[in-house]
């Protein structure tokens, strides 16, 4: 799970002065062809850096996301959701491991990214500060969140950067299962007692507003990406990604007669986009620089998974092991 | 540097794993040493008989028997998988890796004959950029240098191959044909798969009930 | 067909399954290692999934539902044993758990496969991979940790003296453990428990760990005639929570 457009920094290009200007030129037109860039082709420093960043962020988003669903990880009602839930979040760390390995190849260790983690120095996706009170609240992640991570990823999948398409490819694959899932655990809510239906109507309200800031700052505000975009790093921009998800999904929150907590929620018949209030970027901005309601529970869990396990990871160490940058 | 602190949290966890976790909330903020950093093992997996191994990821592992161990899980939790198997990254001799109408072939170095016994050798081609390599045979050989000539001469005529691989059969770490059963259940766990979650009769029936109930 | 000797053995291992594939679930994205976590889970579905295979078969003999069954029952109600209902504690305890637990698990699910009782065999010959499994991947951990550091042998020698007298509760004989043995069930807790012990040993001695005299060990009994730790019903409330809130809805 993850969504775009984390910040608002922008990026410096003065770095593609130094660059090889015939190199470029041909890394601009592989691009444009719609070739792979493999971790052995040339790239430009600014391309290698802003993809480690994209790619670690997205690796974070995935275990840092874990946290939320897992808080129902052992109260999931029944078999079947029992073994669902399990599964899903078992997917998170999965993706985790798959876009860890991803970043790998630019050269980046694991390890490094992990300390980047834990020490507060990269971000995840801020939408995972947020606590899942009730089991309704799991269910609105593994549909909607997972929803909205998908409109992201399917359009990163197109991105130029060979090792994290694959990744992607595989990835979506999987999260198709958690959509279903999370579609099909809210259709039995919707339909269920009355406590079933008010107990998903009361996670929609509490998820709605950081849903809407899942796909990052608005187009109007955030940081210029036309190089990122030039490149195939960034595949289509937050405004069009919100207005994806709103499209797929406000029609599918309606069907099941719950109401979405913004009164201005509409589709705009001539402009064929939606209208919504404008999402509060202060508190965006607040929640993701470390002042959210469980920003500090997120990354202590995380230390302290990463505390537990070192001397398993001590006593595998041995002196014959050479850690080199992963193939493909 | 040692970040002692105390924890102020929002609000107290309301995930009951994490109010068991011991040290949570106690802890000081550590980097991790430099090099608490383990292996990297590429994983290649069969998806279904008769079907060519390919290149899936890769796995962290101290050695060969863990990595195995555990990119089963990480790479064949899924749909049907016959056969996998492991070998260190830098176990794997790579060509250079070409375009266009290159092909990557062309570019391999000169063979220096090695002066080794002759070994079996695993040749993986990598024909579409983006994509993932698949295996395309075995070659004997006496150094990697001269099994990427051997995999030229055996599978390389007349096709643009982008990059080669070779492995030393006696680097990997086989399924063996006895364990081809750990998968026999993987079809069944069909949890795990978006088909098994067709809520459609129930979404039919409840809109029925809101329509009629208006 | 002796019923009710029949549904003795089926629920004391579905219960095991399910109370540990709960217990294990805990560690999902708390794991050392990231590719251990996923494994880690796997292993607990599995578990899991086992246990609900078998609820099914009691469903099929006249029992309840299975979500009633694991999510209605109080822990007296329960027949599984002491070693799979303690808590986690480090991955020491918890991978020690799983080497002896599944090492008898494997041992009892070879003579199922033989049952008379013909769906218990089937399920017995078809899980049969995923246990090997299981076991791969315990023996693989024991065998590197057990050999490592002074840290890791150190820590699994001290989880090892902790949970032996629980395994040795695994083969706690049931109540109608004659019964069972007659009928061609099962072939009994006794002729399990020596072929674990040799399995035990004999993997323990590849590794810098001691394993005490059988004799000075006392097993801690009970878990099979619904007599728990205070661990077991906190996980029910637990694993209830929602399921509890209303047991007539559909979830």
């Amino acid at each position: 799970m993850y969504g775009g457009g984390n910040t608002f920094e922008g990026i410096k290009t003065d770095s593609l002065a130094q660059e090889d200007p015939q190199k470029l030129a041909e890394f601009e037109a592989r691009i444009a062809r719609g070739e792979k860039i493999e971790p052995t082709d040339w790239m430009p420093e600014l391309y290698r850096k802003q993809l480690v960043r994209m790619i670690e962020q997205h690796a974070h988003s995935e275990i840092i996301g874990a946290l939320p669903e897992g808080t129902w990880i052992t109260r999931a009602p029944g078999f079947k959701r029992k073994l669902s839930l399990m599964a899903k979040v078992q997917d998170e760390v999965g993706h985790a491991q798959l876009l860890y390995s991803a970043a790998e190849t630019l050269g980046k260790s694991r390890e490094q990214m992990i300390d980047d983690l834990i020490t507060g120095k990269s971000k995840y996706s801020n939408i995972f500060n947020y606590p899942a009170f009730t089991w309704a609240d799991s269910c609105f992640i593994s549909w909607l969140v997972d929803a909205g991570a998908i409109v992201n990823q399917l359009a990163n999948a197109k991105g130029s950067y060979g090792p994290y398409c694959r990744a992607l490819d595989r990835i979506c694959a999987e999260e198709s299962f958690h959509l279903k899932y999370g579609h099909h655990c809210v259709i039995y809510l919707a339909s269920g007692t009355e406590k079933q239906r008010q107990m998903f109507q009361e996670a929609l309200n509490r998820w709605w507003p950081p849903m809407m800031h899942f796909f990052g700052p608005s187009d109007k505000i955030s940081a210029h990406t036309e190089v990122l975009m030039r490149w195939k790093v960034k595949m289509s921009t937050n405004d069009d990604q919100r207005n994806q998800f709103l499209d797929m999904y406000v029609p599918k929150i309606w069907e099941l007669g719950f109401t979405i907590p913004d009164p201005n929620l509409k589709k705009n018949p001539e402009t064929g986009r939606w209208d919504y209030t404008e999402p509060d970027w202060e508190e965006f901005k607040r929640v993701i620089n470390g002042d959210g309601p469980c920003n500090k529970e997120r990354l202590e869990v995380r230390r302290v998974a990463e505390e537990r396990g070192q001397w398993v990871r001590e006593a595998l160490k041995s002196p014959s092991l050479r850690y080199v940058t992963p193939l493909a | 540097m040692l970040l002692n602190r105390s924890i102020a949290f929002m609000m107290k966890p309301i995930d009951p794993r994490v109010n068991r976790l011991p040290g949570f909330g106690q802890g000081s903020i550590q980097p991790k040493a430099p090099l608490d950093q383990l292996g990297t093992y590429e994983v290649f997996v069969q998806a279904k008989e008769g079907k060519p191994f390919q290149h899936e990821g890769i796995v962290h592992a101290s050695d060969i028997e863990l990595a195995y161990i555990l990119a089963k899980e990480t790479f064949t939790r899924r749909f049907t998988c016959v056969s996998l198997y492991v070998t260190e990254t830098r176990d794997v001799y790579v060509s250079p890796l070409t375009d266009g109408q290159t092909s990557s072939y062309e570019l391999l170095p000169p063979a220096t004959a090695g002066n080794g016994p002759t070994e079996a050798y695993e040749v993986y081609h990598l024909v579409k950029r983006g994509k993932q390599h698949v295996h395309v045979g075995e070659v004997m050989a006496s150094s990697p240098q001269e099994a990427m000539h051997s995999a030229k001469e055996k599978f390389g005529a007349g096709k643009v191959v982008y990059n080669v691989w070779v492995i030393r059969k006696s680097n990997i770490r086989y399924t063996n044909e006895a364990d081809k059963d750990l998968w026999l259940t993987l079809p069944e766990k069909k949890y795990r798969d978006a088909a098994d979650y067709k809520a459609g009769d129930k979404l039919t029936a409840f809109l029925e009930r809101v329509k009629h109930s208006v | 067909m002796n019923e009710l000797a029949l549904k003795e053995l089926l629920y004391k291992i579905a219960d095991d399954q399910l109370i540990l594939g709960h217990r294990n679930s805990e560690w999902t994205g708390f794991g050392p290692l990231l590719e251990e976590d996923i494994a880690f889970s796997s292993m607990a579905q599995d578990k899991v999934g086992q246990s609900y295979a078998i609820y099914q078969m009691l469903n099929q003999l006249g029992e309840q539902e299975p979500d009633t069954v694991a999510f209605m029952r109080n822990a007296n109600q329960f027949h599984n044993c002491q070693l799979v209902e303690l808590p986690n504690g480090e991955y020491d305890f918890s991978l020690i758990r799983h080497f002896l637990y599944d090492t008898a698990e494997i041992t009892r699910f070879d003579f199922l496969a033989n049952s008379s009782y013909e769906p218990l065999a089937q399920l017995a010959r078809k899980i049969k991979g995923e246990l090997k499994y299981h076991t791969l991947h315990a023996n693989t951990w024991i065998k590197k940790l057990g050999n490592a550091t002074e840290e890791s042998i150190g820590r699994l020698q001290g989880s090892l003296n902790k949970a032996l007298p629980y395994a040795l509760g695994i083969f706690e004989p049931s109540p109608l453990e004659q019964e069972i043995i007659a009928s061609g069930f099962f072939a009994g807790e006794e002729v399990l428990k020596k072929q674990w012990m040799e399995k035990v040993e004999l993997l323990l001695s590849q590794t810098q760990l001691n394993l005490p005299d059988w004799k000075t060990i006392q097993p801690v009994l009970g878990g099979r005639v619904g007599q728990h730790t205070e661990h077991l019903q906190p996980l029910l409330d637990e694993m209830s929570e929602v399921f509890r809130i209303d047991p007539s809805a559909e979830w």
